[in-house]
């Protein structure tokens, strides 16, 4: 009978209840959307790191990653080559050269990093010949000293393809080594900062002009699922130990902070938009109990304890919040559906931070899951201080209430 | 509870003994006694009408003797149970077992329909749902309004809400009913009917009823008339 009246309480009035409805409906919704958004940004954001950038694991020389010089290279790369190429959990591989340098021309001349890559190798890790917007990759077939540049680093030095360059560099003895260089393509990687700072050369060029030597700073391995990353990196370990084999999340502590942050900012994003709601949902179920107050008198002067008419205001506002939760999860559903399929762009306004990619909304079941507890355990909260208001009536002073 | 509803049938002589009750509003400012030592039997199967004028104590001795309100002195005796020494709890169960109410505005759950709003007090005691159908079938036909069960009070007359009211008072099967002006609202035919229907269960069912009224068509019908004035009983006549 309580559920019964609890029920039907709420139709009595029926603008005000759609208004509490509305206002968890649209709470929820715009809950559900905030944390797909943001978890659609970080997996953009991570994607584009690793993708682009970091790759899932590593290996480098340990002592290069405390002092960036081209002596510190990888000395091992035969074994390390036999031993991804045997491992199918591993999708793809590239060993780069790593210089630090300088890209000059008759507008300028700007910092960059010069990545000295073996072409087919780093199509198949980094998918930098799909990145290609203008010209083309790497082809043997072609002149010498190709060259790639970042859109980003094209627009700053006005680079055009057939442009040329000259890039500097050090080589092992520690002198400088200039050459001209041809731009043939012109790559985009939704990371502009990446586009400004990175360059690319193939590794057999740069070798020749380091005199004939090929030095690799850097193995960078992509897995096929990346829940084995801890297995594989703690095997390469254990088979280079001399080797320093990390993580994107130890090379990349922002990546790392998204990836670890976004449950609590999922979290902080529900107590946020459930404090604001517990106020609507108080607010509506006190005018209720001051409207009802004789109705109150009536039952406790029957017979209805206080601990029932406590969970009557109770089923009442969790009623309010099972209704609402639903249409709002629904409406946050298809949203989170539709933007995941079409993104929401905004290249422009987050270029200003280096990404320049679209966000595609994604959100797990267990997000769903989280939000309709937080809804249930909103109204049941909100509940509370009506709930104690009415068994605090007394019910000789509510019935004879004018 | 037991132990109420076991007493409920060992004495069967007064069902209750109000003893010098006082009741004083606002002790500490500005003093109002709306009752001054009120004593008071009511014997089981009266029907008996508490009168006098506004104001005179008839309402707050009737909230007292239902234990929706303290007395400041004295006692209130139902059945052996000074009522005031029950805790908040027990006086809610002691009215729910006990004791069945009529309001003067009719006061029935609005959105229960008066089959409901019946059987409401039978499901807090727990009855089972072919007790509940029995009694309810029962006292709507009682109260005239076997074709109304499933009507909301918004689709009743004020005679039939209050009618309702009596039938809810009922289904308990309390050792009395407390009814507080039930006829204030009430046309001259809706009052007429009720008080057939509550003088028939009366005589019928040995049911105590103690009426506050001021309504002269109820007082005619009482077979018991205590008189209130200014807080104290003034008179108190049995009617033969």
């Amino acid at each position: 009978m309580l559920f019964k009246i609890a029920w039907r309480n709420i139709w009595r009035n029926k603008i005000r209840s759609l208004t509490v409805v509305g206002s968890i409906v649209i709470g929820v919704w715009a809950l559900t959307f905030m944390m797909a958004f943001y978890d659609g940004f970080v997996t953009m954001y991570i994607k584009s790191a690793v993708e682009n950038d970091l790759s899932h694991i590593q290996i480098h020389n340990p002592d290069f990653m405390e002092d960036k010089k081209v002596e510190f290279v990888v000395e091992n790369v035969e074994d390390i080559n036999r031993m991804l190429s045997s491992d199918s959990t591993v999708s793809a591989f590239a060993s780069r050269s790593l210089n630090n340098g300088m890209i000059a021309n008759s507008k300028g001349s700007r910092g960059c990093q010069i990545r000295g890559v073996i072409p087919e190798q780093e199509a198949a890790l980094t998918r930098l010949n799909d990145k290609i917007y203008d010209g083309v990759y790497f082809d043997k077939s072609k002149k010498k000293n190709p060259l790639i540049v970042g859109q980003k680093l094209a627009d700053k030095m006005k680079l055009k393809l057939k442009s040329k360059v000259v890039l500097t560099f050090q080589n092992v003895d520690g002198d400088l080594v200039s050459a001209a260089f041809k731009v043939i393509g012109i790559y985009k990687s939704g990371n502009t900062i990446f586009e400004e700072m990175n360059i690319f050369v193939e590794l057999s060029d740069i070798s020749r002009l380091m005199g004939d030597k090929t030095m690799i700073h850097e193995v960078a391995l992509m897995l096929d699922d990346v829940g084995l990353l801890d297995t594989v990196q703690s095997a390469m370990k254990a088979e280079f130990p001399d080797l320093l084999i990390e993580n994107y999340k130890e090379i990349s502590p922002d990546v790392n902070l998204y990836e670890s942050q976004m449950g609590v900012i999922t979290y902080v994003f529900v107590i946020i938009v459930m404090f604001a709601l517990i106020f609507g949902i108080i607010n509506a179920m006190l005018m209720a109990i001051l409207e009802r107050s004789r109705e109150l008198g009536i039952l406790m002067a029957v017979g209805l304890n206080k601990l029932k008419v406590f969970l009557m205001i109770l089923i009442e506002t969790v009623f309010i919040g099972l209704i609402a939760a639903p249409i709002g999860l629904m409406l946050g559903y298809f949203t989170v559906l539709y933007y995941g399929k079409v993104g929401i762009d905004m290249r422009e306004s987050m270029e200003k931070i280096g990404l320049n990619e679209i966000i595609y909304t994604e959100l797990d079941v267990g997000s769903y899951f989280i939000i309709t507890v937080a809804v249930i355990i909103t109204a049941i909260v909100a509940s509370v201080y009506p709930a104690l208001k009415a068994i605090k009536l007394k019910p000789v002073e509510a019935i004879y209430k004018i | 509870m037991a132990r109420f509803q076991a007493s409920k049938y060992i004495l069967m002589k007064n069902v209750i003994t109000v003893k010098g009750v006082t009741k004083i509003y606002n002790p500490d400012t500005i003093p109002v006694h709306a009752l001054r030592g009120v004593d008071l039997q009511i014997g089981e199967g009266e029907f008996t009408a508490l009168v006098g004028p506004s104001g005179s104590g008839k309402t707050t001795l009737l909230n007292i003797i239902g234990g929706l309100d303290d007395a400041s002195d004295g006692s209130v005796i139902i059945n052996e149970q000074d009522i005031a020494k029950l805790s908040d709890s027990q006086t809610i169960e002691f009215r729910k077992q006990n004791i069945g109410f009529v309001f003067q505005a009719y006061n029935l759950i609005p959105v229960l329909t008066a089959k409901e709003n019946v059987e409401f007090v039978m499901l807090l005691q727990g009855a089972s749902q072919s007790d509940r159908d029995a009694r309810v079938k029962e006292l709507m036909s009682a109260v005239g309004l076997s074709d109304h069960l499933d009507r909301r009070p918004s689709q009743l007359s004020g005679g039939q809400q209050q009618r309702v009211a009596v039938a809810r008072a009922l289904a308990s099967k309390p050792m009395f009913v407390l009814a507080d002006e039930p006829t204030a609202n009430l046309d001259s035919k809706s009052t007429a009917d009720l008080l057939d229907i509550m003088a028939k269960l009366n005589k019928e069912e040995n049911i105590t009823f103690l009426f506050s009224t001021h309504d002269q068509r109820v007082i005619d019908r009482a077979r018991r008339v205590v008189n209130l004035d200014d807080g104290a009983v003034i008179s108190d006549k049995t009617i033969e």
